[in-house]
């Protein structure tokens, strides 16, 4: 009893004084992010909450990704491609600066790609840079890459390689704390596990933008505390959410919601180097058994599609998942292969588990489905130091993860299931896969392209290393005063630059 | 050395060498702990999906120092701590120091906030108790305290979002915003983080308040007091409140441990960004020189205290310097 | 006298119900029906349903029994070795006893759950290192608990005398010393036990603890928070599990001090 009043005591005290609080400076976006960045070097982070806080808003490329994930001039307002394709011209924008107020000029353009490729940085972005040969500067505002061979996908690949100050080539900390780019915003003040503040940068090449004044991502990590923060208004924007999160706010008074099916998916891997998965039948059981539509109900809260090896996002690509066999919930099914491919008893397997709650939940599921048909299965919650270096050395039965995507097929496919590939973790080898998908890496006809990459999902679905799951519904929540924001599948927050809050 | 030393002052210099035995065994213990968990910080910074090669774990692992053996590499740390010098974070390059500098004012206004909300509703609620007596009122008080006692402060903290999301969604109380900002929006929005966290100090300390009231009122003095003609109030409260102090005191330094500990929890819950999120997001990260720096100096903080506190039992209780 | 029955009844049947979670609970613990997933409180579900249509009542059944199994195993091998070490600290005296305590203090300088993060990071999550680094943190605690009182039983006529009729020191100790503690042993036993239940939690809650699909309760809480204003079931009727548990061992440790100790009745 005495508890109950007090409480309601202190309530009332504090809605005495909290009346008046609340009225911020109307344009500077407040944002509500889950986690901190790790450090704003574009280079070096490797997390998703630092991508999301700067590419686009405070860095650009040479080339960007618009909301319909196309292509579109970045820094670069131009470019062409030499005959045999191993040349890219890159004609830069006139009068561009960066946010110290120097001009970006090639010899800028090139050092960032040095810095990219230099051991000292060790950038993890160095791999999307494999084709290079090398970088020139014709003159101040022309760039060429030459190339060692052909590559389709450069142009997405360096959508992401942020252009900095030429001065930042040897400089390995600076930008970790003080980044400098081209983008719509400049950095303003990081208070760490507090927020991250940005400016509008008033030199920004494209006139008109940005529109607001300043954002600022305020980082914090409790779903509950997000989601009060932007009922009451305290917070403008909840970008790149769960369904679990969007259901709660959904119908929210001064709530709206924007939606997109996703480019990252959620995924079991399995190590075909050793039993069990190193038989294509124990593979395709694991199909059969599982019930992709079961999992997004529980563990996407319904919001999501199933997906085979590339996004529904990526229309001109992506095959429907209705032309592979192997996706049909046929539990019977799965164990008759297992007897075939000579297990009399359940299959012991374990499954590590990448520490976030969405993967979390579908391995709890994944679990129950695989022990109805076959498997017994043990699931290993890892931390995330943990998970990723057995996920490096191949040290796993069965692991569930999720993975970004990307926006061209070669990029995913080429280093992720080609025999040797950097992050074919699955030892997976099949020779007519890597055939498909030498040839594709070359072609310039799109029809070509997309044919050899039918084949290769085909391939992939139902032989290869990895069972995709599901690809879930993104959301951004935003307060109804909000405009001027569309939500992107790739979790680019490059629209910002055209967001108003009025 | 013909010098002389008191009783009390050979105690004070035993209990500082206690002091500097134990702060060594700590920082030990500390710097071990953290090269034991397994996981390699170098794993996490090349990070998922990326080309990882033996050359650049060889690099980095060779930068961060983790290449030298291990007496060294503790050595090394310590000679650096004792000239200030924590070490930078492997992720922000930033220095812990300055890391710590920022996390640890949210940490130690929540627990202030709660130790001061706790003992300072603890007096009034204590007296109140002290009213009510016999044996039905008696367990009554007992089963509420001791749910104060027991109740899981993450729980509360989270049951006390919900309903304020369902009373009073448009109330700004979460959150955090420091102090220089806006003062008034700091405290209010920790006013419900230090409630769920000061809510067993409450509890506990109502309950000494009340046995030291009750205790008062049994004295001699008391009586005579009361015969005497004095205000019988005013006695009681000096009396009993000074009897509830010494126990208090000794409690505090356990209770700073409950707080310190709790406060990692309660932060968050609230999205406080204070000490306990920085230490558990350094676990994540593997980011050896902040977690090693972190742990050492709360451990440090809450050494030091508890050493204060029992100076001031000295201090206080006479029957100790005997 | 009637508060000790109390809370002795609350903690022998949440002790059955939980011992025998298997035959209590309506359901499996971690069956999932996900066509029936987070559902409200019903008739067939008495607590609902979590976010994969399990039984939050089931899962709370099973959950306390992982809580109280957790929590007594640290809290025994803390007893038993913080409570021996208290001992031969006090008996011995000297060197051991100075190098004993001082060990002591060293793990007691950390802040108890700072200590326990530390250890389960090192071990790496699960059940079990929980438990040890529950364990680890209450050791020094048993020892402190024990050092005092052990030394002075140790002075008394009664050991004295067993020393002088020749016996010998393991068996003063366990024999002669051990027993005249038992109610100081009870009573701190069932507080710490208490409050091993809350720590126990908290680990959980911060995915220190137990791992899924096991029930916990700590970690219904923190699984249940993702949806809290969907489905509030989980979360908050966990959380009530856990203050319930908490709460019948710690009353059971405050009611019997009163009568094993009249001395301190009323302290808190």
């Amino acid at each position: 009893m005495a508890r109950i009043s007090f409480r309601s005591m202190l309530l009332a005290g504090v809605l005495a004084v909290a009346g008046p609080l609340g009225v911020a400076s109307a344009q500077v976006l407040e944002v509500a992010v889950d986690a901190s960045p790790v450090g704003l070097d574009p280079h070096r982070a490797t997390a998703f909450s630092t991508f999301q806080m700067i590419n686009g808003t405070i860095y650009e490329g040479l080339t960007a990704i618009d909301k319909d994930l196309r292509v579109t001039p970045g820094v670069a307002e131009s470019w062409t491609v030499s005959a045999d394709g191993k040349a890219y011209t890159f004609k830069l924008r006139n009068g561009m600066t960066f946010h110290d107020g120097s001009k970006v000029e090639a010899a800028d353009v090139v050092a960032t790609i040095n810095r990219v490729l230099s051991k000292e940085i060790a950038s993890p972005l160095a791999s999307r840079l494999a084709a290079l040969d090398r970088a020139e500067a014709v003159n101040a505002g022309t760039v060429v890459l030459h190339l060692k061979e052909p590559a389709a996908p450069l142009l997405v690949s360096i959508a992401t390689i942020a252009i900095v100050p030429r001065s930042m080539e040897m400089e390995k900390d600076a930008l970790q704390r003080a980044p400098i780019g081209t983008g719509p915003f400049k950095f303003k003040e990081w208070q760490a596990n507090g927020f991250v503040a940005l400016e509008r940068h008033a030199g920004y090449w494209r006139a008109g933008a940005p529109k607001l004044d300043g954002i600022k991502f305020n980082i914090v990590p409790e779903s509950a505390t997000r989601q009060v923060g932007l009922a009451s208004g305290q917070y403008a924007m909840l970008p790149n959410i769960d369904a679990a999160t969007a259901m709660q706010l959904k119908g929210r008074p001064g709530v709206k919601l924007a939606e997109t099916l996703e480019l990252a998916y959620s995924f079991v891997g399995v190590n075909t180097s050793r039993p069990p998965f190193d038989d294509a039948r124990v593979r395709q059981a694991v199909n059969y058994a599982l019930d992709r539509q079961q999992i997004i109900a529980a563990a996407l809260f319904g919001a999501g599609v199933p997906g085979g090896p590339l996004s529904p996002a990526l229309k001109d690509w992506a095959m429907p998942v209705s032309e592979f066999a192997c996706y049909k919930h046929d539990p019977a099914k799965a164990q008759a292969l297992l007897k075939e491919a000579g297990h009399a008893g359940p299959v012991a397997i374990t499954i590590n588990v990448l520490p976030r709650q969405d993967i979390r939940d579908m391995a709890q599921v994944v679990q129950a489905q695989l022990n109805k048909a076959g498997f017994r299965v043990e699931l290993k919650n890892q931390e995330l130091g943990q998970f990723i270096q057995d996920w490096r050395n191949g040290n796993f039965d069965m692991f569930a993860s999720t993975n970004a995507g990307s926006p061209d097929p070669d990029d995913y496919f080429f280093r992720t299931f080609r025999t040797g590939g950097s992050t074919n973790v699955f030892k997976y080898s099949n020779a007519e896969l890597d055939g498909l998908l030498d040839g594709a890496r070359t072609m310039q006809d799109a029809g070509q392209r997309k044919a050899a990459y039918a084949k290769a999902q085909g391939i992939l679905a139902c032989d290869g290393p990895v069972m995709h799951v599901a690809y879930g519904q993104l959301f951004t929540a935003m307060r109804a005063n909000v405009n001027g924001f569309e939500i992107i599948a790739n979790r680019s927050l490059s629209m910002l630059a055209d967001t108003t809050s009025r | 050395m013909a010098l002389r030393l008191s009783a009390l002052q050979r105690l004070l210099l035993a209990r500082l060498l206690d002091l500097a035995v134990v702060l060594v065994a700590v920082s030990m213990i500390v710097f071990a702990m953290i090269r034991l968990i397994p996981g390699d910080a170098v794993a996490i910074m090349l990070g998922a999906n990326t080309e990882v090669t033996p050359d650049r774990i060889a690099a980095l692992r060779a930068q961060i120092g983790l290449d030298r053996p291990i007496h060294e590499q503790y050595l090394g740390w310590i000679a650096k701590v004792l000239r200030g010098d924590l070490g930078t974070s492997l992720w922000t390059g930033r220095p812990v120091i300055d890391e710590i500098a920022v996390h640890v004012w949210p940490t130690v206004q929540l627990t202030v906030l709660a130790l001061v909300l706790g003992a300072g509703l603890a007096v009034p609620a204590g007296c109140l108790m002290a009213r009510l007596r016999g044996g039905g009122a008696d367990a009554a008080m007992r089963i509420v305290t001791v749910a104060g006692l027991t109740i899981p402060s993450f729980w509360l903290g989270i049951v006390m979002i919900l309903a304020l999301a369902m009373v009073a969604p448009s109330l700004q109380l979460l959150g955090y915003v420091p102090f220089s900002v806006d003062s008034v929006g700091n405290v209010t929005r920790l006013a419900l983080p230090a409630f769920a966290l000061g809510l067993p100090i409450l509890a506990n300390l109502s309950r000494l308040v009340r046995s030291a009231m009750l205790d008062a009122l049994g004295q001699d003095y008391i009586r005579t007091a009361r015969a005497k003609g004095v205000p019988e109030r005013g006695v009681v409260y000096r009396h009993a409140l000074r009897n509830a102090l010494i126990p208090f005191v000794t409690s505090v330094g356990i209770m700073t441990g409950y707080l310190l500990g709790g406060a990692i929890v309660v932060e968050q819950v609230f999205a406080i960004p204070g000490l306990g999120r920085l230490i558990l997001g350094a676990i994540a990260e593997r980011n050896y020189p902040l977690l090693q720096a972190t742990i050492l100096m709360v451990t440090l903080g809450f050494v030091v205290v508890n050493f204060l506190v029992d100076l001031l039992y000295l201090a206080i209780d006479p029957r100790v310097r005997a | 006298m009637r508060l000790l029955w109390f809370a002795v009844a609350l903690v022998v049947v949440q002790g059955l119900v939980a011992g025998f979670a298997g035959f209590v609970a309506p359901y499996d613990p971690v069956g999932q029906d996900i066509m029936a997933r987070m559902q409200g409180p019903s008739a067939a579900h008495w607590l609902g349903t979590d976010q994969f249509g399990r039984d939050v009542l089931s899962r709370i059944i099973h959950g306390s029994r992982t809580s109280l199994f957790v929590s007594a195993l640290a809290v025994g091998v803390a007893l038993a070795l913080g409570g021996t070490l208290g001992l031969v600290a006090a008996f011995y005296r000297g060197w051991t006893d100075r190098l004993v305590m001082r060990a002591m203090d060293v793990l007691f300088a950390f802040p108890v759950m700072l200590l326990a993060i530390g250890v389960v990071a090192v071990l790496g999550p699960r059940q079990e290192t929980a438990a040890v680094a529950i364990a680890v943190v209450y050791t020094p605690i048993f020892a402190r608990l024990l050092r005092g009182p052990a030394l002075v039983v140790c002075e008394s006529d009664y050991v004295t005398g067993a020393r002088a009729a020749g016996a010998g020191d393991g068996r003063i100790i366990f024999l002669h010393v051990l027993p005249n503690l038992a109610s100081v042993v009870l009573v701190q036993t069932s507080l710490l036990l208490s409050a091993a239940i809350l720590v126990e939690a908290s680990l959980s809650f911060l995915g220190l603890g137990t791992q899924p699909p096991t029930p916990s309760l700590g970690l219904m809480l923190a699984e249940g928070r993702n949806f809290l204003m969907l489905a509030p079931w989980p979360a908050v009727f966990s959380g009530m599990a856990i203050l319930l548990l908490a709460f019948g061992l710690n009353l059971l440790g405050d009611a019997l001090r009163d009568t094993l100790d009249p001395r301190l009745r009323g302290q808190p």
